[in-house]
């Protein structure tokens, strides 16, 4: 299989840097550095914790939702969750502390976890919910997941259009203007800062960002049908605008802390942790729904040397709960793991083989990160802890 | 009927005094030496404090832990985490606690806890173990509650007993930092088959799950942390509660120790 051009292709920089402050590296995509080797997401949360005035931004966060309010009995705003805790956090904080009328909704996993599923139900049950559960057609989810696989070297982009897509489309379906996301993403954790001190979503960035040159519409010459595609596309943009949809960020107008919203989860939405930690990282709270996401952090960690303890680590170090020496530690520890757990299941579930799995996990193994050592086995060339 | 012993609990992830939920969302909480003082001076039995996190970070932070908690504090301190080693018992020994605890070490090298039993003897060497329900029963845990070693706590319990150690600490996973209710069932299973001290801890949310703890679980300590941390109660409080209750404990003179 042919070696895939990885700094072509998401522009990564040749030469590898580690932050000063955290652990994430230039190669995550879109990140940048300043002249002081710092990275963007660092000097963001330095930003956040110093310079907003949270009590300001409690005042606009009111104004926008009194906008939205409806009082009639129905849904007011969209909150897109999974049933873990940062969702749980802004659907219970909407509904309960600022009175609104939410409608979690909720993209299906390929296959589900017993806790991710069990969250999910504690979140409805106990926490107090209605809920949309996004369910496709487990055929075609599993064909586009084994094709984007193949294709692109990410399991994850049917996953990720409806990710994206379903709750804009439940935005339109129920006259519901507003939709609620966590946190900013690429603000939070490092890449395109354009809209570090805005509350609202961009749409024109969907395309080229989350679905890496490739949009639903583009499985039919792939063999999807146009009926099958239906569920992964949004509204049109006239249908957006006509419902006057806006897509806000609640990081931007709450302190946005995942440990904070764990605790409060755990008091509200019968939040529960995993029996044992997420391999490829040592948490055991975060990402738990999916038997196959840890693929869509093992190829992070492929193409850009970044995996799951990496990525947990750098925004740990950002909010101040370990230090960058503890974050080092963990990920020489844990990062790029290989799930003993969910290996079998995830390849079944993509129809390929073990050798026509590794012959695609090394195609995107770029030159100028990996490199193979005395026995033969592939290792990063530039490691966080050899700095 | 021996004195029930209330202890309170020092998670360190240095240099802070941390607090999670099963182990998990470490928050930081404050400096470990100024609670130390707090609960002595509350009235603890006995303070313990332990590097939560040495084993998942392959470290030991002991010596700076015990420093920074035995300043003032006039009552055995048991201490733990990333004790690996005859050596590391000496060093925490000389350091000023009065007593180690072994969990992930103990697991990976059982002979270790008869080695310290043997060396400083049995009231030295107190074996903590992290419980998680599971299936059908309850599975010894190590790393900061994060990975299953297989172990049966129960089997567990008994042969560390037999290796010689003198006490058991014994945590459950599912209730730590839940604040929730302790696992009886859990506290009451070890209790029937080990003569050694059994320490119950996890889960104490209020005062009746300490009764509950002592007089159905048979527990000879409770070790006590989040309550204790958000100042939900006081050691004061607790003890005052036993002594309603009729759970035998140690008497104070009014100036506290």
């Amino acid at each position: 299989m042919k070696n895939k051009n990885t700094l072509q292709k998401y522009n990564l920089p040749e030469s590898i840097e580690f932050c000063k402050e955290c652990t994430i590296s230039n190669q995550r995509p879109r990140i940048t550095f300043d002249e002081n080797g710092v990275c963007s997401a660092c000097n963001f949360a330095k930003h956040k914790q110093k310079n907003i005035d949270w009590k300001e931004r409690e005042k606009e966060l009111v104004l926008l939702l009194d906008k939205h309010r409806k009082n009639d009995g129905s849904y007011d705003v969209i909150v897109p969750v999974s049933g873990g805790k940062d969702g749980g956090f802004v659907a219970h904080m909407l509904k309960y502390k600022y009175g609104m009328n939410p409608l979690t909704v909720t993209w299906a996993p390929s296959i589900y976890t017993e806790i991710g599923r069990k969250n999910l139900d504690n979140f409805i049950n106990i926490g107090g919910f209605d809920n949309i559960l996004g369910s496709v057609n487990g055929k075609t989810h599993r064909k586009m997941a084994r094709n984007s696989f193949l294709k692109m070297g990410d399991n994850f982009l049917p996953f990720i259009y409806g990710q994206t897509n379903f709750p804009l489309k439940m935005a339109v379906q129920h006259n519901i203007s507003l939709v609620m996301y966590g946190e900013n993403g690429e603000v939070e954790y490092g890449g395109d800062m354009t809209l570090a001190n805005s509350p609202v979503k961009d749409m024109s960035h969907y395309n080229n960002i989350f679905f890496s040159d490739m949009s639903p519409e583009d499985w039919e010459r792939e063999g999807i049908s146009k009926s099958d595609i239906a569920p992964y596309l949004g509204p049109t943009k006239g249908e957006i605008e006509e419902n006057n949809t806006e897509i806000h960020f609640f990081g931007y107008y709450h302190f946005w802390d995942p440990q904070e919203c764990f605790y409060y989860c755990v008091k509200n939405t019968g939040f529960e942790v995993n029996d044992v930690r997420s391999e490829g990282t040592y948490s055991k709270y975060a990402s738990l729904d999916d038997q196959t996401d840890w693929l869509h952090y093992f190829l992070a960690y492929i193409k850009f040397g970044i995996g799951r303890a990496t990525s947990d680590t750098a925004h740990e170090v950002r909010d101040g709960k370990i230090t960058r020496e503890e974050g080092v530690m963990l990920v020489k520890k844990f990062d790029g793991e290989l799930t003993k757990k969910y290996f079998e299941i995830t390849l079944d579930y993509l129809n390929v083989t073990e050798e026509e799995f590794w012959e695609v996990v090394d195609s995107w193994r770029s030159p100028h990160l990996w490199e193979k050592d005395e026995n033969l086995e592939w290792k990063l060339k530039c490691p966080i802890w050899i700095e | 009927m021996r004195n029930i012993r209330i202890i309170a609990r020092l998670d360190i992830k240095a240099p802070n005094l941390v607090k999670g939920i099963q182990f998990e969302g470490l928050r930081k909480i404050g400096d470990p030496s100024k609670f130390a003082l707090k609960y002595y001076l509350q009235g603890a039995d006995e303070i313990f404090c332990a590097d939560i996190v040495a084993s998942l970070y392959e470290r030991n932070s002991l010596l700076d832990i015990i420093n920074s908690t035995t300043n003032n504090v006039f009552i055995p301190i048991t201490v733990g985490g990333g004790i690996r080693s005859i050596k590391d018992v000496t060093s925490a020994l000389n350091a000023g606690a009065d007593k180690v605890s072994i969990n992930t070490a103990a697991i990976k090298k059982p002979g270790l806890i008869t080695e310290v039993a043997e060396k400083f003897g049995s009231q030295c060497m107190v074996l903590s173990i992290q419980a998680k329900y599971r299936n059908s029963g309850w599975e010894a845990y190590y790393d900061n509650g994060r990975e299953s070693s297989g172990i049966d706590v129960i089997e567990w319990a008994k042969k560390g007993q037999d290796l010689g150690a003198g006490e058991i600490l014994l945590t459950s996973v599912d209730r730590e930092g839940t604040a929730k209710g302790m696992d009886i069932e859990l506290i009451k299973a070890v209790t029937n088959v080990v003569t050694i001290p059994v320490i119950a801890s996890g889960g104490i949310g209020n005062l009746n799950d300490i009764g509950l703890a002592v007089q159905e679980g048979c527990a000879d300590a409770v070790s006590v942390a989040h309550v204790l941390h958000y100042e939900e109660l006081t050691v004061n409080e607790i003890r005052q509660y036993c002594i309603e209750k009729n759970i035998p404990v140690r008497r104070l003179s009014v100036d506290g120790a």
